[in-house]
């Protein structure tokens, strides 16, 4: 996997469009705790040494509360939590509905490794190829135990159960051809687990074509 | 006080160690041994965390097998939550406190109470024989239908064990709600409560409402395990999410059991160190109240990606977000009772400050990013999750244990720790937890997996920066744990009130008599009064009481 596309501390690269929005939203929300997070370590480390008990400052001030900074101290975490939950609400959505031109790849959860199934009757394991500028919807199922079906680059992942179709879809960019990306399980599934990875190799449309062709020949071949 | 402290003990008669400890109902004694075993249990809780590093040193499976991994992560897990962390704070730390706070001789059923610690005692045995016959490997969730497949005893001990200490725990908080509301000292009304017996009583309730959802679902688990039953099998009808919905009624409520009490400890022991008042007692108390109440309503998003429709997930966002505040509401509260303070950098204090206020917040953080669908969607089951959740538990809960372990210290055994091995002990924690928690959101970020015993070798460096931190604080459990032992018999003997402190329990000989208090104290002010200057007052401190 020479030409992985993987970042070992930080966020992977971004695939879709929709990683990048995610990103986004990814990057205000850290934005809003660190501000936070600052504000209270200062906070705190100011306070135990301006604060700290000596010849001068035996006892603490008299003060029980104040109504003033309890109201304040609500409603300000509140409002901005509130927002943001109600500002990610169209995300969800935009990442829920797959547009109406897709194409559907079955994925199926094995202990232990990952079935790929095309419209065309191409069934593959472990390394797929994807078409680059497509809707590409994920149809996700399992034979055994509940797995989960996650590409990092993607910033998508749902559970594949047994008995049940999960969903995603994505629109790989132009920008990503000829990228292979890691697509781990994600959702333990007992010793085979940490092995249970797939990989997804991101082509052009045309040479997505002689792929598909090239399995179907293998397949026949094969039967 | 002062005369009810002059009064002579009538010595008792030596009891025989069966006598004295294992048929005692002393409310204390039990509380000292339901803090004793879960120090034990935090010690074999620990190895399998040692244990779990170790492996995960290299990136390939080198050190043990993926199943035996498997094994050590659902132990540490299972330990960790069920054998030290609700025990210690609503065991060892609410049946020591709770009656002695409330100016109460006992708990309200003593015999029950005994029951539940030798519950949860049994629970901890079949944990341990489990080591021996089998461990089990799905995780301390045992989702099914992996857990129904699961070979071997593990997942059967694994559900013995958490029925066992399942009823000990509505046992407990059956009896921590009764004493609480009708075994309190003449005044002693719910507004002058001290700050932890607020925060045991709302967890009680959590405990009492939480606990039967998961009694249903690892039923369930082991009637499909081996009486062919269906309710998790789905090519029969069964559903596997229902059990993912059962357990995560209990189990997210049972995150809030494990802070909740926590939070408790650090409202007592910040205002003692500050020599101030708590800032905020009415918000403080009521916060917790409104954390038991919305922590019922947060479960499923523990189940974003689990098969839900993404958009079923927005109601548990906006809770799971809105929970977060009454949260930030304490930490201001804490930072307000410390402003304008006299803070004695005392070791429970720094516990309690930076060790629990610093490191806690970064969890705090963190869960509302993983909150939030569309973030969740990319970070669900990686390691930003599991940095987030230690965040919580160790940063949060165990920093609060340790705070509370020390400041109690001294009241429990009649004398003092070692104040120099209990600083290198907090810096131990404090460094070991960020060199070990904080490289594991990068992880997480970069999309790593959790529970997995091999992994991408690029992912190598910030895996073994992890396990040098988590041998970092396996050296500090040790100096602690020495301290405390060692201390305990050879410590500097203390008053009945080293910190000066107002709760009933420093009211009381250091250790107390087995019946509490001489007579009945009658309370006539909240414990959080303002401190006044020696030659103000004209006393050493205040009269309590």
């Amino acid at each position: 996997m020479g030409n992985q596309a993987t970042h070992t501390s930080w966020l992977p690269i971004e695939l879709t469009p929709m990683a990048h929005d995610v990103d986004t939203l990814f990057y205000i929300m850290l934005g809003i705790v660190t501000f936070f997070f600052v504000l209270v370590e200062v906070l705190l480390i100011t306070f135990l040494i301006r604060y700290r008990r000596t010849r001068t400052n035996r006892v603490g001030a008299n003060v029980h509360g104040s109504n003033l900074l309890e109201t304040i101290w609500t409603a300000v975490p509140a409002i901005i939590l509130v927002f943001m939950g109600a500002f990610s609400i169209h995300y969800v959505y935009a990442l829920q509905v797959p547009p109406a031109q897709k194409y559907v790849i079955q994925v199926t959860g094995h202990e232990w490794y990952w079935e790929f199934k095309y419209p065309n009757g191409v069934d593959v394991q472990t390394t797929f190829e994807v078409p680059a500028g497509q809707n590409v919807l994920f149809d996700i199922t399992s034979a055994d135990v509940i797995h989960g079906f996650y590409i990092p680059a993607v910033r998508v992942q749902q559970d594949a159960l047994p008995g049940r179709r999960t969903q995603f879809w994505m629109n790989a960019s132009t920008d990503s051809i000829g990228q292979t990306f890691p697509v781990p399980c994600d959702q333990f599934c007992g010793p085979g687990h940490p092995a249970m990875v797939a990989y997804m190799k991101v082509v052009s449309e045309d040479e997505f074509n002689r792929w598909l062709n090239a399995q179907l020949q293998k397949q026949k071949a094969g039967s | 006080m002062e005369a009810v402290l002059r009064q002579p003990h009538v010595e008792p008669r030596p009891k025989s160690f069966i006598r004295d400890w294992v048929l005692t109902v002393d409310h204390k004694k039990i509380g000292i041994m339901y803090g004793v075993t879960s120090i034990f249990f935090f010690l074999v809780g620990g190895l399998f965390a040692l244990l779990v590093r170790t492996e995960l040193l290299t990136p390939h499976e080198a050190f043990v097998s993926a199943q035996t991994y498997n094994e050590f992560y659902t132990m540490h897990a299972t330990i960790m939550v069920f054998a030290v962390i609700i025990p210690f704070l609503m065991g060892a730390f609410a049946n020591y406190l709770v009656p002695i706070q409330i100016g109460a001789r006992d708990m309200a059923f003593p015999r029950m109470n005994a029951l539940s610690f030798w519950l949860y005692f049994l629970g901890g045995l079949f944990m341990l024989a489990s080591i021996i016959f089998g461990m089990p490997d799905a995780g301390w969730t045992a989702y099914p239908p992996y857990s129904v497949t699961s070979a071997g005893p593990g997942i059967d001990f694994w559900v013995m064990a958490i029925h066992v200490v399942g009823l000990s725990s509505i046992l407990g908080a059956i009896n921590i709600i009764v004493t609480v509301l009708r075994m309190r000292a003449p005044g002693m009304t719910f507004h002058r409560l001290p700050l932890f017996v607020w925060s045991t009583f709302v967890t009680a309730w959590m405990q009492l409402f939480a606990t039967p959802a998961l009694a249903g679902a690892v039923t369930t688990l082991l009637l499909d395990r081996h009486w062919h039953t269906v309710f998790y099998n789905a090519s029969q009808g069964g559903d596997p999410m229902m059990y993912q919905h059962l357990f995560w009624f209990y189990s997210h409520p049972a995150v809030y059991i494990m802070i909740v009490p926590a939070f408790g400890i650090i409202s007592e022991v910040i205002p003692v160190f500050s020599r101030k008042p708590i800032f905020g007692y009415h918000a403080i108390a009521y916060s917790s109240v409104a954390i038991g109440f919305l922590g019922f309503f947060v479960w499923a998003h523990h189940m974003f990606v689990a098969g839900m429709s993404m958009s079923a997930g927005i109601p548990f966002m906006i809770s799971s977000l809105v929970i977060a505040v009454p949260t930030s509401v304490k930490i201001f509260n804490w930072l307000a009772t410390m402003w304008r303070g006299a803070v004695e950098y005392e070791v429970p204090m720094m516990f309690a400050s930076l060790g629990f206020i610093g490191s806690f917040i970064i969890g705090g953080f963190s869960g509302t990013i993983v909150a939030m669908v569309p973030l969740d969607m990319h970070l669900h089951d990686t390691y930003f999750v599991v940095a987030h959740i230690h965040y919580v538990l160790f940063g949060g809960a165990v920093m609060c244990i340790m705070a509370g372990l020390f400041y109690w210290f001294p009241k429990v055994t009649g004398r003092m720790y070692n104040n120099k091995l209990g600083y290198l002990g907090f810096w131990l924690y404090f460094i070991g937890t960020q060199v070990t928690f904080f490289p594991m959101h990068l992880l997480g970020l970069a999309g790593m997996p959790r529970r997995i015993a091999g992994y991408a070798p690029e992912f190598q460096f910030w895996n073994d920066v992890a396990t040098i931190g988590s041998y970092i604080l396996g050296v500090g459990t040790i100096v602690i744990v020495a301290n405390l032992v060692w201390s305990a018999k050879y410590g500097v003997k203390v008053g009945p009130n080293p910190w000066k402190a107002r709760t009933l329990e420093w009211q009381t000989s250091s250790p107390p008599p087995e019946h509490n208090f001489d007579e009945i104290p009658v309370v006539t002010d909240t414990p959080y009064r303002p401190y006044t200057l020696p030659e103000v007052s004209g006393e050493p401190e205040p009269e309590p009481v």
